[in-house]
């Protein structure tokens, strides 16, 4: 379903950004306020919940035992999807995978795979013969706005506590999934004209094109994704990502912080 | 609206909140001997079954529950803020909240349109102040435009609150609504379709939206009167 | 049912191996308003089940084909989660979760006043996100509370309980292990106030005395479920008051 967007929306978002200000009262680069569980969900190998303003996302990890592709007989394989279901908002309709799903689940993807944070070779039981199939699937159930960060912070933080179910397989014993390194993604949205950190679901609403970046340990991009219609000048990308750098590295000790408990 | 006995109830909830009774759907809430259904009850083996979440209420023998939550439905004469949704060449389709899309004839505009020019008076997105001129039982709506004050929305800023919560915003007799009015200095109009239009400067229209922010968070907790007075200090206004 | 043979279900004691009595459910917990994008919403936790609902609505009837001049339809989508069981499920719908969702559509327009929103419909989303046997019926619990929270008017609430039979004992609410070895399910959706049922699914083989002993287990658990529930919506709304 197409939203409907309100002129006066589009109008005031102008007017704030003159001001320097955003609807709810935030910061041009001010985020909202996260809260990050990990393994919280029975039957998930890795799980994460992730609360971020209006934003609710699970993910969780799933492993199969599969057979290698011939050209590359010692690696495993990590895939990464996301749905969109109708729970998650009034605008989602039932029906096959969206294009929006399937760009989230993509983008997300990408981060975390280019990151190199799993190692293919680390996933193979016996070579030529078995190895670990890695999925991670991300479920919104509440669209509050800025579901890619969410997404990507819910489907690093299931992966990096996952562990791999080698018993239940018949392979070995349960192991925690080897993962080096914690990929972040930090999206930005034009609201009045300006970009914006973490885009509210009015400013999504009432705004244009949005960007996405994905940064790893050593401040390496690995994933980048410019959503919807609008053009940006290399000036503003490089303001933007200096504040993705600061966000990322927030956001990775966080998980760290998780990790340890 | 009514600004009758439920206002006055409003401010005085603060008071008697923990004398109310919350009813769920299906709760027994008595014997109906010589007392009447209203509405969120209905009458079963002689006894008032509650049909909606909500708190109980009692008022000349007539049992009803007020919702805590509800979607709008739209009535006959209610003053609405729509957004244009569908622009035809003699008509416009209007988003008014509810289930279903109101329509507008361009013949209830309030300017002289001619065939074809409708998307010069109102474009889609566009905000519009209008009444219900009708509506059927099959939710078919039609607005009108032409009435005191009726107009398109040009500034300002439109925000969303739950219509069970109108009246507390409005307080008895607008009470609360003046008082808003007066601490924020905006021009403010509270709609029936729950779409509340704010005009001021940005510093105040930021004020004014917080405290409907504060409505919606913290409406069903009665603390809203509290938040009004408190802003009232703030500002130094009494 | 997935049949029985040398595994053992019950204890030396009489106690089931999680060390519940056989008239004894699992722990459920229930909060109303989960979903902040929704109209109403809940999350109920039954044992190791996790089952969220969203309500949307009442809306204009897409596509018209399914619009009914005298009523609303209720838009019921039960769905498990791909990380919801012990395999990973493929997402998108399949014929189990098509089955429940329209049964669980139909014991919901038993209940909702669908008179009053005619040409309207009222989306009902069950998300899965945790299965442990008994998620059709955590869903059912779920979907009524996110309807009363959404302001839906319905004349009663359902609960969803269920009983069956391990080691031809009669036993109420099964876990996995008891689902997958045991000799019948009984799931069941009960309106509390009259003790009408308006969802009824069974496998497996019962004897008459032993259905009426399963839903005589399933009524007593509705009324304990009901409490929850009704404590979950007050908790909602009553939170801050004296």
């Amino acid at each position: 379903m197409v939203e409907l967007v309100p002129s006066l929306l589009r109008q005031e978002l102008e007017r704030l950004a003159a001001d320097g200000q955003r609807l709810d009262g935030r910061g041009q680069f001010d985020g909202r306020e996260v809260h990050l569980e990990v393994d919280c969900l029975y039957n998930a190998e890795g799980s994460a919940k992730v609360v971020w303003g209006d934003t609710i996302i699970y993910a969780g990890v799933k492993f199969e035992i599969r057979t290698p592709w011939p050209d590359r007989p010692t690696q495993g394989s990590l895939m990464c999807g996301a749905e969109l279901r109708p729970v998650a908002h009034r605008k989602y309709e039932p029906g096959p995978p969206s294009p929006e799903s399937i760009e989230l689940g993509r983008v997300v993807d990408r981060g975390i795979r280019e990151s190199g944070c799993i190692d293919m070779d680390e996933l193979c039981i016996v070579p030529g013969e078995k190895v670990w199939g890695v999925m991670i699937d991300i479920h919104v159930l509440s669209d509050g706005g800025n579901i890619f960060d969410a997404a990507g912070l819910a489907a690093i933080a299931a992966l990096r506590t996952a562990v791999v179910p080698a018993e239940r397989f018949d392979v070995g014993e349960d192991h925690t999934l080897k993962v080096n390194g914690t990929p972040i993604m930090a999206s930005f949205k034009r609201a009045g004209g300006r970009f914006v950190y973490d885009p509210s679901e009015e400013e999504e609403l009432g705004g244009d094109e949005r960007i996405h970046i994905t940064l790893g340990d050593e401040g390496h991009l690995h994933s980048l994704q410019k959503g919807l219609k609008g053009v940006f000048t290399p000036d503003e990308f490089a303001e933007i990502l200096a504040v993705a750098e600061q966000k990322c590295s927030e956001l990775r000790e966080m998980v760290a912080e998780k990790e340890g408990n | 609206m009514s600004s009758g006995w439920f206002g006055e109830k409003s401010m005085s909830e603060g008071r008697v909140g923990a004398e109310q009774r919350l009813v769920t759907p299906g709760m027994v809430i008595g014997p109906s001997s010589g007392k009447r259904a209203g509405s969120g009850t209905i009458a079963e083996n002689n006894e008032f079954i509650a049909t909606r979440l909500g708190w109980l209420n009692e008022q000349n023998d007539v049992v009803s529950v007020l919702p805590i939550n509800s979607a709008y439905m739209p009535r006959s004469g209610d003053l609405i803020i729509g957004f244009v949704a569908e622009v035809r060449n003699n008509l416009w389709f209007f988003d008014v909240n509810g289930p279903f899309q109101a329509l507008l004839p361009m013949s209830l505009a309030p300017w002289k349109v001619e065939f074809g020019s409708t998307r010069q008076h109102l474009g889609i997105g566009d905000a519009a102040l209008a009444r219900i001129q009708e509506v059927d039982e099959t939710h078919n709506m039609v607005l009108t435009m032409k009435g005191v004050g009726l107009r398109r929305l040009n500034e300002g800023a439109v925000v969303s609150i739950p219509v069970n919560l109108i009246d507390t915003l409005r307080g008895h007799n607008n009470g609360t609504l003046s008082r808003i009015r007066d601490a924020t200095d905006c021009r403010i109009i509270v709609a029936d379709n729950g779409r509340v239009w704010i005009h001021g400067d940005a510093d105040n229209m930021r004020v004014a939206r917080n405290m409907i922010q504060t409505l919606n968070e913290e409406g069903h907790k009665k603390t809203f009167e509290g938040a009004v007075e408190a802003l009232e200090n703030e500002r130094g206004e009494h | 049912m997935g049949g029985y043979g040398d595994v053992k279900l019950l204890r030396e004691d009489g106690k089931r191996l999680d060390g519940r009595a056989i008239d004894e459910m699992r722990p459920v917990t229930i909060e109303a308003g989960v979903l902040p994008a929704a109209d109403g919403s809940a999350m109920v936790t039954h044992g190791l089940n996790v089952a969220v609902a969203a309500v949307y609505g009442p809306m204009e009837a897409h596509p018209r084909k399914i619009q009914r001049q005298d009523r609303a339809v209720i838009d019921v989508r039960y769905n498990m989660a791909p990380f919801s069981t012990g395999d990973r499920i493929r997402p998108g719908f399949n014929r189990r979760s098509r089955e429940i969702s329209k049964v669980t559509a139909e014991s919901l327009e038993s209940v909702v006043l669908v008179e009053r929103y005619p040409r309207s419909k009222i989306r009902v989303e069950i998300e899965i996100l945790a299965a442990e046997a008994g998620t059709r019926c955590a869903g059912i619990t779920a979907a009524s509370v996110a309807l009363a929270d959404a302001g839906i008017p319905m004349r009663d609430m359902i609960v969803g309980v269920a009983s069956g039979k391990i080691e031809d004992t009669v036993v109420l609410d099964l876990d996995k292990a008891e689902d997958n070895y045991g000799q019948a399910d009984l799931p069941v959706g009960i309106l509390p106030n009259t003790g009408e049922i308006a969802f009824l699914q069974m496998d497996g083989d019962l004897s008459i005395e032993e259905y009426n002993l399963a839903m005589e287990y399933n009524h007593k658990a509705a009324k304990e479920i009901h409490e929850i529930m009704v404590d979950a919506l007050k908790r909602r709304y009553e939170g801050g008051e004296a």
